[in-house]
């Protein structure tokens, strides 16, 4: 080990972990010539602090902190709808010491930006697909609508009145709304706010009538009825809201829309690091702390291998792929 | 009425145990520190506190994160004041008047002044949202996009029309504030407008690198080039305490900020922001010698003081009685009672009383606490004003890049910051004011989303703006207010006021 080397690992990493890791750092020159991990990890968040990915990220930190015996480190970089974050990562050393924790965004937004500042397939790699978690269907409560079919009726019954909240262009919540339209064949217009929870008071008032909302930015409004619940879109019921049924038991054969949450690392990263990562991911997931943390906020954990995140990943990527080129979809 | 002093008693039983004094104690502390300190915020702190959080009780959580958020518009002032860079965004108003107090040897007024200001503030908004939660929370719930846009529309024009100066510069940088908030990716569209290529524009200018650049950098700049000597800083400091003539000069202008404040913190999306923003345009209106603002007027600290400190109480109303963010620190809020259970929503009043009241009587403890932690550190930060320029500016320039920088880790930030420094120097050498160019900044983007939005909703027909009594009485005073300008008379008379 040169010199310089044991100077710049404790200095970048000082720059940045920030002031939290310092004290960290006396553990890292000792442990340098380890096997990995022997330094704090780094899993950046893309988003700003407060949403799902940043409560799940930093449950995941702490509890990764322990399986992994070194400080793993949550760091918020928000910017360009995750982008931002997701390309510092992708452009980061190969060496398991940097991962990012991300949502659909990273197969959706391939096919939505005219141009990527890095390919998705080739830079990054998944680590694991760590939890799943269902969009919930919620409508205006002063409307009659009690079910989905209810729903296709009054948007066929109604043409023109339905409009339906989302959280931003090419956002989960959008798309499930293009899929259910392409689906049913019902019209509705896309009223696209910053965050699904300034979309609420709209929809109390029944300006907005429906939307595919997260169950975290959903229960604050659905405990007390101010808007109503009418089904879930996973593969099974949600034990959130384990009396509504979902889309495909309410007649939508086969219509999903899954929130999952990813840990990916940059392509190159090594495979003992990449296995170590991995069987640190399922080991907490199966934590009954971390699942109560989870299970508050209506996410299911998952925890698949490296493989069969990769061939969700594609899986995934395809499904979008079609539902915003058949929706002729475009950021302009 | 029983029923509320009842709850009050409550919630005193609640806050007033030792352990929550401490969670209390703790959090207003570290709120005052980040406060200080450009750069992180409230937002960063109770998102790094979260897990700890994790592991209280709900109460004593609670109790301690809106410490930290209220703490913080108190430290966000000391900074403004003393080296004119605002810790926090609200309190960018706070270092117009502030910091040339500071300039004249009266730091420690302005010091004392905000903090008594903020107190009685936080008191007073105490008991609003004691008292009036419930049917505040229920105005909230009228404003629809609609409701918005007339709101924002009318906050620019009142911009123009009170604005220190010649109009037309003040609408042309109205205007610019506009187009420096068209930057970024438009939510309806997601199409990306003016970021010319660059990944760190994809969000828009940032806000704190827009402020730190024209309030601290550029004004650096201006300062650099008078003749100055070496300890011009450290005019006399004569007295640290606020004498009894300036606390009586103050009170109306403290009681508007906070009667503003507590008013336009219950609007989501409005906040300790918009909140400061209005009460100094509204006091530099409506007070007597306007023309002392901007040149270290006292009353120009006392008002965006009270007033973001009582919007920041507020805003807590839509979050715990509707379940409804007004800013990002409220969201990460919501995320720590669902943490612990409880869904914030109408039910928490009833369902968790202990945890409502508590809450609510913490802050007015907690309000209390800044107090007796702030007026003895004055005499500690007036002291820091002898620091030579030589030392002051390079210092002033380094906090305000690591301040743009940890916003969002972003370089380009920093960039963006030099670029507008230099827009900003030629703003301030044409004198042309830059608090109308902020506030277009602020309120153009929200403006736009919600015009569209309506539009939207509306399938294109305007009336929307018109249809609702609240937007349409928005929409006539925009009107008013610029019949105010446009007529002869009365133009004459604000020339005349402003000559004086």
């Amino acid at each position: 080990m040169t010199i310089a080397r044991a100077l710049r690992a404790p200095l970048s990493a000082l720059v940045l972990l920030g002031l939290s890791s310092a004290a960290s750092l006396v553990v890292t020159s000792a442990a340098q010539a380890q096997a990995f991990p022997n330094k704090p990890v780094r899993l950046v968040l893309p988003y700003s602090p407060g949403g799902i990915i940043d409560y799940v990220g930093r449950t995941m930190a702490q509890a990764l902190t322990g399986a992994l015996g070194q400080p793993v480190v949550a760091e918020n970089r928000p910017g360009a709808g995750g982008i931002t974050g997701t390309d510092s990562v992708a452009r980061s050393p190969a060496d398991g010491y940097t991962l990012v924790l991300m949502d659909p965004a990273i197969v959706i937004n391939p096919t939505l930006q005219p141009s990527m500042p890095y390919d998705l397939f080739k830079q990054l790699k998944t680590v694991s697909i760590i939890s799943s978690s269902p969009e919930v269907v919620v409508v205006a409560p002063e409307l009659p609508i009690k079910s989905i079919s209810d729903l296709i009726a009054y948007g066929k019954a109604n043409p023109g009145k339905l409009n339906f909240a989302s959280a931003g262009i090419g956002t989960t919540p959008h798309l499930a709304g293009e899929l259910f339209q392409q689906r049913t064949g019902v019209v509705a217009t896309h009223i696209p706010y910053k965050s699904i929870g300034q979309s609420y008071p709209d929809m109390m008032s029944n300006k907005v009538q429906f939307a595919f909302s997260s169950i975290a930015g959903a229960l604050p409004f659905t405990t007390d009825n101010r808007v109503r619940v009418i089904a879930t879109t996973g593969k099974t019921r949600s034990p959130v809201y384990p009396d509504a049924p979902t889309v495909d038991e309410a007649g939508l054969k086969g219509f999903e829309v899954d929130l999952w949450l990813g840990i990916f690392a940059p392509a190159a990263t090594p495979a003992e690091a990449m296995d170590k990562l991995n069987g640190a991911m399922q080991t907490v997931l199966k934590d009954p702390e971390v699942l109560k943390a989870l299970a508050k906020v209506g996410v299911e954990p998952r925890g698949t291998t490296s493989a069969e995140g990769e061939a969700f990943l594609k899986a995934e990527f395809g499904k979008w792929k079609k539902v915003i080129e058949d929706g002729n979809i475009k950021e302009n | 009425m029983m029923d509320v002093f009842s709850n009050i008693w409550l919630g005193l039983t609640v806050a007033v145990t030792l352990k929550n004094l401490a969670y209390c104690l703790i959090g207003s502390f570290l709120g005052t520190v980040v406060g200080v300190l450009p750069g992180i915020g409230p937002v960063t702190t109770v998102a790094m506190l979260m897990p700890i959080s994790f592991t209280l009780e709900p109460t004593s959580a609670l109790i301690m994160l809106a410490g930290i958020y209220y703490g913080a518009q108190y430290g966000g002032s000391t900074t403004a004041i003393l080296i004119n860079i605002p810790g926090e965004a609200s309190s960018v108003v706070t270092s117009l008047d502030g910091h040339q107090m500071a300039r004249q040897g009266r730091a420690g007024p302005a010091l004392g002044i905000a903090a008594l200001g903020s107190f009685f503030a936080g008191t007073v908004a105490t008991f609003v949202i004691a008292f009036g939660a419930p049917p505040l929370a229920k105005l909230a719930l009228q404003f629809g996009p609609a409701e918005y846009f007339s709101l924002m529309l009318c906050g620019l024009v009142a911009a123009v029309v009170l604005a220190r100066g010649s109009i037309i510069k003040a609408i042309a940088m109205v205007l610019l504030g506009l187009v420096f908030g068209l930057s970024g990716s438009d939510v309806n569209s997601g199409v990306r407008r003016f970021t010319y290529g660059f990944q760190g524009l994809a969000d828009g200018i940032e806000f704190v690198a827009l402020s730190m650049a024209i309030y601290g950098v550029a004004e650096v700049i201006v300062n650099l080039e008078k003749k100055v000597d070496e300890n011009a800083s450290t005019a006399p400091v004569g007295s640290v305490w606020p004498s009894w003539a300036d606390i009586r000069y103050c009170i109306p202008t403290v009681l508007r900020g906070t009667a503003l404040g507590s008013v336009l913190g219950v609007l989501p999306g409005g906040g300790a922001l918009l909140a400061s923003f209005s009460a100094y345009t509204l006091e530099k209106k409506v007070a007597k010698a306007p023309r002392n603002f901007g040149h270290g007027d006292i009353r120009g600290v006392a008002a965006p003081e009270s007033a973001n400190n009582a919007g920041a109480q507020t805003s807590f109303i839509p979050m715990l009685t509707l379940g409804i963010p007004s800013n990002p620190t409220m969201a990460l809020m919501i995320g720590a009672l669902m943490v612990h259970g409880i869904t914030p929503g109408p039910r928490v009043m009833t369902d968790r009383p202990e945890l409502f009241w508590g809450i609510v009587a913490s802050m007015w403890i907690g309000n209390l606490l800044l107090v007796v932690l702030n007026l003895p550190m004055v005499g500690i930060w007036v002291r820091l004003l002898r620091t030579p320029y030589r030392l002051m500016f390079p210092a002033i320039v380094g906090f305000c890049c690591i301040g743009a920088y940890t916003v969002n880790a972003n370089v380009t930030d920093i960039v963006v910051m030099a670029f507008i420094t230099l827009f900003g120097y030629i703003c301030l050498k044409l004198d042309c004011e830059p608090a109308p160019l902020i506030l277009g900044f602020v309120l153009g983007p929200l403006m736009e989303e919600n015009l569209r939005r309506g539009l939207l909703i509306s399938r294109g027909d305007p009336m929307i703006f018109l249809n609702t009594p609240i937007s349409l009485g928005f929409l006539i005073a925009a009107a008013l207010l610029l019949l105010v300008v446009a007529a002869p008379a009365i133009r004459r008379k604000r020339e005349e006021a402003l000559v004086e």
